[in-house]
């Protein structure tokens, strides 16, 4: 049920579904990462725990964040009617995620920057949009 | 209750409440005039009790929202001021009773009022009143702003009775139940005797004890009235009031903490600022110095005695508690239906209390809330008017995606299906307000350098948006020019469907109203930079080109010199000046001519996947006058890199810079400066331009000949010996009358030895004709002469050979010397093994060089120097293939036997001096005998002493040689003729 996954580098955003709605769920769910981004960088210094939790939850969906040390965002939607995805699930998500996106990044064949076209990566996220929706 | 007010907030609580209304006619503008006099008497200090009291005024306020008075006093009218007009005492009367009837609407709640009228003069007007005010005009009446501080004393008067009054209630006296309008059916038969039902009623009085007390500027007796009422409202879970004492205990607090305001309004407040910086140092001269300890208090009124003194800060909520006990309140204001605008004006105001507290993420929570609370059916002004309010208030709390993401949503309401008039305007507004949120501008130059900025997929949606919009505003040079900057600033991001599509309609647009590159301003101010197409076509190099060699200007020597003393004294320095800034500047080391063409390189290439057609393509250039020829080019899809030659001509002399480009793509006209354009490469961009010169062209009464030089080149055909004329036509065909023309001629090096004058001519006569004025023309005849040495080539060899001649000695074409001179170690050079060429024929090639000036361009020094080639293709004609002697009659004379060989397909005629002719057929060999006088070479004049230096012994030879060889000549005049052309020729020795 996670409908959709973004991935937030400098410039680059994936949505799996190409949704100008999903767009704009993501976009404004930003203010909240920067927000929890900068204060809890101020409080805690270096260690920073990368998951963000809860966004926000809007009428539809739960969004949920992440960032890497290196201020890669990563947003999770989930229809908000799915009350089996816990806490714990969404976390583990993001954790294969980012593991995931750390083999893109590690392949030297992979520009940063560019879209990412990674067949394993793909394989991964639409693995979770299929277990889970 | 239907009507939230989205800009209260925590300190609207303090105020009272004043509606000031028109009766009858008054016209709006000085209506508002008035209103806004009115509207800074904000606060008024009281004369004798130290306290502030607060004035919030309205020039609309619904009589629905007064209902909910009691529930929280600020919500109530407590005075009315009205403004009319009144021409005449007749008047006077209907004047009065309108006043009447607008006091009649609020008058459950009114404390007093006042009617200013304006205009009335006389004997009514004489009369004094204390509700009304008399003034002659709208611009005579300077004590408007007293009339309502003594309006607003009196208001004081009554709210102080009031509350002493509520709050010095016996004990023993029933308790009226306090109750907001949908809650009246409810009580109806409820037992009013119950302890419950009393403490309900005490609770409920106590809050509005504690707004009264606010609002009478008694913060501290607010705080202890809200704390106990909380404590009697608990206990009877009466929610709704609950929630009001609450949110009234936040408000008090806040005013406390916050003494500057959570809106960040209130032009009131800050008009008297030093009032307020003396009303800080007072400490809330309405505290009173009442330090209650609520549990001290009894249930029933306040008692006198505060003898147990507690902290102020005790009664007051800590920042944190603020927040908890605005949700508490929220939460029970959100078990009923019906206080929804109640509720969400909490949240507003909680909002605004965490923003200034830039506790960001809280404050989302509470609008994340304020989103889902039902008013019921609102009209469609009111939802705009909420999507914007919380766009302002995500702009607050400095969510700037949000706030944008809400202010499109309002933009969208406005021209919602469903309203019958669209609001085309109000969105396009609106949605100019988004474009921060995105991280949008709408100047290209912020999009020109570096990745881009923002979110392309919103982006692109928010500018289609905005071209919509203003095109249903009717506004298409609007349109066009949003349209622009979507295409400029989103090509990569737009796939090729979307970019024939925004085309398409770009097009489409710019059929109606051309683009161009002027600013367009809003008519609130805003200004649309112009967007110029700079990826339409993409232009990678700009290059500019110098002038055909023919046309290049050069300057006279001696005036070279002196310009190079002005430049620097090295001739060589090794510090090359790497600023990269100036390349761009850096002049170009050729120039330019006034009013030649001249040309500009530019590599472009089309990104589009389909064709490209750019119109109108011409150079922006500064410095000189110029007139730019433009171009139009058509561009495959998706080129590759793509030469295009821009052409103009300078008009006048001077440095001319090169900045830019202008083209007209889809419709729109752009001018592309090169600054602006980082990514291309240019070397450099300043030419001088030279005054004008005259320009030469020649024409030749020979054929043209193919060449690889860039001059032209004639060719002709010769036999060795040959002499032909060559006529030169030199007209002038610039603007510019010829005053000099120079004519000196070069042989293009060649290993080959060349004997006597190859080109000759006669300048005189073709100079008489100066100055040459532009159209004229002059011929010029130059003899061509060609005399090659042709002996010693194997191949020829091999074919007199063949020919069964037997052959002694060297075949050489000038056998005399061989034979009278034999020095074996003396071979021709050209007969070297290797070297022999496999043709028979010999190329001569030589350069005639005109240098010519005339015009303004003369006197700066300068001159043009077209250039003529010669080719001549050689061809041997007659061979000597053997020499001997034979003594002849006379002793002083002899026999010189000539073996003459016609290696030719011509029949040709051989005569020398006082002989007789002989003919010979094509490759026929005969001997010729030839009578001469002896002599001897030892008469030849010696080499002189700078000839003498010449230490190479095999050049002294030559020398030698070539002058005997001069001697035999003239001696022998041997001359041949191939009949059949008619031509004669001299013998080549």
């Amino acid at each position: 049920m996670a409908v959709c996954i973004a991935v937030i580098a400098k410039e680059v955003t994936v949505p799996t579904q190409n949704k100008l709605k999903f767009h704009y769920t993501v976009h404004t769910s930003l203010d909240v990462v920067e927000e929890k981004v900068s204060t809890v960088g101020k409080s805690l210094g270096d260690q920073r725990e990368l998951y963000l939790g809860l966004l926000y939850p809007t009428e539809d969906y739960k969004v949920y964040g992440y960032v890497t040390n290196s201020k890669v965002k990563f947003v999770i939607v989930v229809d908000s009617s799915n009350t089996s995805l816990r806490d714990n699930e969404i976390r583990s998500m993001f954790r294969k995620l980012h593991n995931s996106f750390t083999d893109v990044m590690c392949n030297p064949f992979h520009n940063p920057g560019d879209p990412i076209q990674s067949k394993a990566f793909d394989g991964i996220v639409s693995g979770m949009m299929v277990q889970t929706g | 209750m239907s009507v939230p007010d989205y800009m209260q907030s925590a300190e609207d609580h303090q105020t009272v409440l004043v509606v000031v209304q028109p009766v009858g006619i008054v016209p709006e503008d000085q209506f508002f005039k008035i209103y806004k006099r009115i509207a800074t008497v904000s606060q008024v200090s009281i004369r004798d009790s130290q306290r502030l009291l607060y004035i919030r005024y309205r020039h609309h306020y619904l009589p629905e929202n007064n209902e909910w008075g009691d529930f929280q006093t600020h919500r109530k009218v407590v005075g009315l001021i009205a403004i009319t007009t009144c021409g005449s005492a007749k008047e006077w009367s209907q004047t009065a009773e309108r006043f009447h009837g607008q006091k009649e609407v609020y008058s459950s709640t009114l404390y007093d009022s006042r009617l200013l009228v304006f205009g009335l003069q006389g004997e009514i007007a004489e009369q004094q009143r204390t509700d009304v005010a008399f003034y002659p005009s709208f611009e005579d009446c300077s004590d408007v702003e007293k009339r309502v501080e003594d309006f607003v004393e009196s208001i004081f008067i009554v709210l102080e009775s009031k509350r002493l009054d509520r709050a010095t209630d016996k004990s023993g006296d029933k308790i009226p139940l306090l109750c907001v309008p949908f809650e009246k059916k409810d009580f109806v038969g409820l037992d009013t005797d119950s302890r419950h039902y009393k403490k309900r009623c005490q609770g409920r009085m106590r809050k509005h004890v504690g707004d009264l007390c606010l609002q009478a500027g008694m913060l501290q007796d607010a705080l202890v009235h809200y704390h106990m009422s909380v404590e009697l409202l608990r206990g009877v879970n009466d929610f709704l009031w609950l929630g009001a004492a609450l949110e009234g205990l936040c408000s008090a607090s806040v005013i406390f903490h916050y003494p500057g305001g959570t809106a960040g309004k209130a032009p009131g407040r800050k008009l008297s600022m030093s009032q307020a910086a003396d009303a800080g140092k007072r400490h809330r001269p309405g505290a009173q110095e009442v330090l209650i300890d609520p549990g001290a208090l009894t249930a029933n009124g306040i008692s006198a005695d505060t003898s147990t003194e507690i902290g102020r800060a005790k009664n007051c909520l800590s920042p944190e508690d603020i927040i908890e006990k605005y949700k508490e309140a929220i939460s029970y204001y959100g078990k009923y239906k019906n206080a929804g605008v109640i509720e969400l004006e909490a949240c507003v105001k909680a909002v605004r209390v965490l923003a200034i507290q830039k506790r960001a993420r809280e404050a989302s929570d509470f609008l994340q809330n304020a989103v889902y609370i039902n008013l019921g059916q609102l009209s469609e002004e009111e939802k705009i008017q909420r999507y914007s309010i919380l766009s302002e208030l995500y702009e607050l709390i400095g969510f700037h995606r949000k706030s944008a993401f809400f202010k499109r949503v309002a933009a969208m309401q406005c021209v919602a299906p469903t309203i019958p008039e669209p609001g085309w305007r109000a969105c396009y507004k609106l949605l100019l307000e988004t474009l921060p949120g995105y991280s949008l501008s709408l100047d290209p130059k912020d999009f020109s350098k570096g990745t881009h900025r923002g979110w392309a997929a919103v982006q692109m949606r928010l500018l289609h948006e905005l071209v919509y919009a203003s095109r249903r505003m009717g506004n298409p040079g609007l349109s066009v020019r949003h349209l622009s900057f979507l295409l400029q600033t989103m090509l990569d991001f737009l796939s090729d469907q979307e970019k024939k599509e925004v085309t398409q309609s770009l097009e489409n647009y710019t059929s109606k109203c051309p683009g161009g590159m002027e600013v367009i301003t809003l008519p609130d101010g805003l200004k649309l930079p112009p967007v110029p197409f700079t990826k339409l076509p993409i232009v990678r190099s700009v290059k500019l080109l110098n002038l055909p060699v023919s046309l290049r200007p050069h300057k006279v020597k001696e005036l070279l010199g002196h310009n190079m003393s002005t430049a620097s004294p090295f001739i060589y320095s090794p510090i090359i000046m790497h600023n990269r800034g100036e390349e761009r500047c850096k002049k170009i080391d050729f120039q330019w001519v006034q009013g030649d063409v001249c040309e500009v390189q530019l590599m472009v290439y089309n990104p589009m996947p389909y064709e490209l057609r750019v119109e109108n393509m011409g150079l922006l250039t500064s410095g000189v006058e110029f007139e730019s020829l433009p171009a139009a080019l058509s561009l495959p899809a998706e080129s590759g890199l793509y030469p295009v030659t821009l052409v103009g001509a300078p008009r006048t002399a001077g440095n001319i810079t090169v900045n830019g480009y202008h083209t007209s793509v889809f419709g729109v006209t752009s001018d592309c400066l090169l600054e602006g354009l980082p990514a291309v490469k240019t070397t450099g961009c300043l030419v001088e331009v030279i005054p004008s010169l005259p320009r030469l062209q020649l024409s030749t009464s020979l054929p043209r000949y193919k060449t690889l030089n860039s001059h032209l080149t004639v060719s002709v055909q010769l036999f060795n010996g040959e002499t032909q004329q060559l006529t030169i036509t030199l007209e002038n065909i610039g603007s510019e009358d010829i005053e000099t023309l120079e004519l000196t001629s070069k042989i293009v090096s060649t290993k080959e030895k060349v004997f006597g004058n190859f080109l000759s001519w006669e300048l005189d006569e073709p100079l008489s004709h100066l100055p040459l004025k532009p159209g004229q023309a002059v011929t010029l005849t130059v003899n061509i002469k060609v005399k090659l040495d042709f002996s010693g080539q194997e191949s020829l060899l091999q074919d007199l050979n063949d020919d069964g001649i037997s052959v002694t000695g060297l075949p050489i074409s000038s056998p005399l010397r061989q034979v009278l001179k034999p020095r074996p170690e003396n071979k021709p050079v050209s007969s070297e093994p290797g070297k022999a060429e496999y043709s028979h024929i010999k190329t001569l090639e030589a350069v005639l060089n005109f240098k010519y000036s005339g015009g303004a361009g003369k006197v700066e020094g300068y001159y043009r120097e077209l250039s003529l080639g010669v080719h001549v293709d050689v061809e041997p004609s007659v061979f000597f293939t053997r020499v001997s002697t034979l003594p002849a009659t006379s002793t002083r004379q002899c026999y010189l036997l000539l073996d003459i060989f016609n290696p030719t397909e011509h029949e040709l005629t051989v005569c020398a001096k006082n002989n007789q002719d002989l003919v010979l057929h094509a490759s026929e060999c005969q001997r010729m005998a030839i009578q001469v006088d002896k002599f001897d070479f030892e008469s030849l004049p010696q080499p002189d002493q700078e000839t003498a230096r010449f230490t190479n012994p095999k050049q002294l030879q030559e020398e030698r040689q070539h002058a005997q060889g001069c001697q035999i000549n003239s001696k022998l005049g041997i001359c041949w003729s191939i009949i059949s052309f008619q031509s004669l020729a001299s013998f080549v020795v």
